[in-house]
């Protein structure tokens, strides 16, 4: 049996891994080979940070319906299941707010700010709550007229919600494999058709070794927090990028990193950002086919997997 | 009852006692011989089965993996699925004996 061909490449901010194993070991490159091409392509159409891809044009597009490739069809239509799944607290269209809190540019793998300076900089702890204008509403596709419909002026950013989407769409065309997992920066969809068990490593926010190990053998996991991208913003506070989209402020809700399970990773994605969103005392709330919080103090709260998933996932 | 009728019957006794341990000989020695029969059909089957590389401890099983994730603070149920699943993959490995090394672990972590 041959083993895994592995890929890793800067993409989406971070680095995107992928493993496949194929029916043989050139299929298996292959296979590899053409998911870093689709998500390189992705990558150049969805990023807010290139002027010329096609989500910035529909950000500055001031018609209403706006024609899309079928790529930024799901975005928006990913836009609006995120917003449903989280109850309003993943919001992509808070582009605006995240440019003002000064995330302007990619910072990459840089970390200008560390966790803990992030954590001393703001006293006041509140869970987030879902913005009353809800705009992530108004995004509607048009799949007749392949095109979406939003209020000129509305901007969406893909964010996490891009990385989910693509790990499930690059997750879809790898199905036939023995094994696979893509990784894209930490939203992972995992599968193949041997059905064998993979470990999953969940990161320690605060530096070390694994917190929590699991393995699957199908379905996905996302893990959001607010430690890998802190900087100081223009008045010299600290912010990161994970936001409150009732303030528009970045979020200090006592957690500093949620990771959830789910059957796709675009919906695992909507659960860690609303988890952490939520705080300590609701988080577990969002985390409905289990994951793991992370506290300011390190603390680890783990909640199991509900039998959805238990199948599919082992406890170490 | 006279001498010689004692004699017979004794006679007739040793005979039937004899021809009684005969048979219990005759009995224990099929018993004997069918076990050893049935326990070399059996390992032999055995035998052909691992010589053909089909060991079913090392075929994929979903269900000898299944559990909830350590430490839990929910009730994690038995997994209802992994039965059904485990039925076509001992299939599979009937039919694929080849061991498939354990996939690379991943890690998630904040992006």
């Amino acid at each position: 049996m041959t083993g895994e061909a592995h890929l890793g490449f800067a993409c989406f901010g971070g680095t995107v891994t992928i493993h496949v194993r194929g029916e043989s070991a050139a299929a298996g490159q292959r296979a590899a080979g053409e998911a870093q091409d689709r998500l390189l392509e992705a990558h150049q159409r969805l990023s807010r940070f290139l002027p010329e891809g096609e989500l910035s044009r529909l950000n500055r597009d001031p018609r209403p319906l706006v024609p899309a490739s079928p790529l930024l069809l799901e975005l928006a239509r990913a836009v609006r299941t995120a917003g449903e799944y989280s109850g309003g607290l993943v919001d992509a269209t808070l582009l605006g707010e995240i440019e003002h809190a000064g995330y302007c540019e990619s910072l990459g793998a840089e970390r200008p700010v560390s966790l803990a300076e992030a954590l001393a900089s703001r006293a006041e702890r509140a869970p987030a709550g879902p913005a009353p204008a809800a705009r992530w509403r108004t995004v509607e596709v048009d799949a007749q007229a392949g095109a979406i419909m939003r209020p000129p002026g509305l901007r969406i950013d893909g964010g996490g919600i891009a990385k989910g989407l693509l790990a499930d769409l690059v997750a879809a065309g790898l199905g036939e494999s023995r094994a696979f997992a893509v990784d894209c920066c930490g939203d992972l969809r995992l599968g193949g058709a041997a059905g064998q068990p993979r470990r999953v490593l969940v990161e320690d926010p605060f530096g070390g070794g694994p917190l929590h190990e699991l393995a699957l053998r199908e379905g996905a996991v996302a893990t959001s927090g607010i430690g890998r991208r802190c900087w100081r913003g223009p008045e010299g506070r600290v912010a990161h990028h994970i936001l409150d989209p009732r303030s528009g402020e970045p979020a200090f809700t006592g957690l500093v990193q949620a990771t959830a399970l789910a059957s796709s990773a675009l919906v695992a994605e909507a659960y860690a950002k609303a988890a952490l969103l939520s705080g300590p005392e609701r988080g577990a709330e969002w985390l409905p086919c289990g994951g793991v919080l992370v506290g300011e103090d390190g603390g680890v709260e783990v909640v199991a997997a509900t039998e959805a998933l238990v199948s599919q996932a082992v406890g170490r | 009852m006279d001498s010689i009728e004692k004699q017979q019957r004794k006679r007739e006794a040793r005979r039937r006692l004899r021809a009684q341990r005969e048979r219990a000989g005759r009995l224990r020695g099929r018993v004997v011989a069918s076990s050893l029969i049935v326990f070399a059909l059996l390992w032999g089957g055995v035998f052909i089965q691992m010589a053909t590389g089909n060991d079913p401890v090392l075929g994929n099983r979903p269900a000898s993996a299944a559990g909830p994730p350590r430490g839990g603070r929910g009730k994690a149920k038995a997994a209802s699925g992994a039965g059904e699943a485990s039925a076509p993959a001992e299939a599979e490995a009937a039919e694929a004996p080849v061991i498939e090394p354990e996939p690379a672990p991943v890690t998630t972590g904040q992006s």
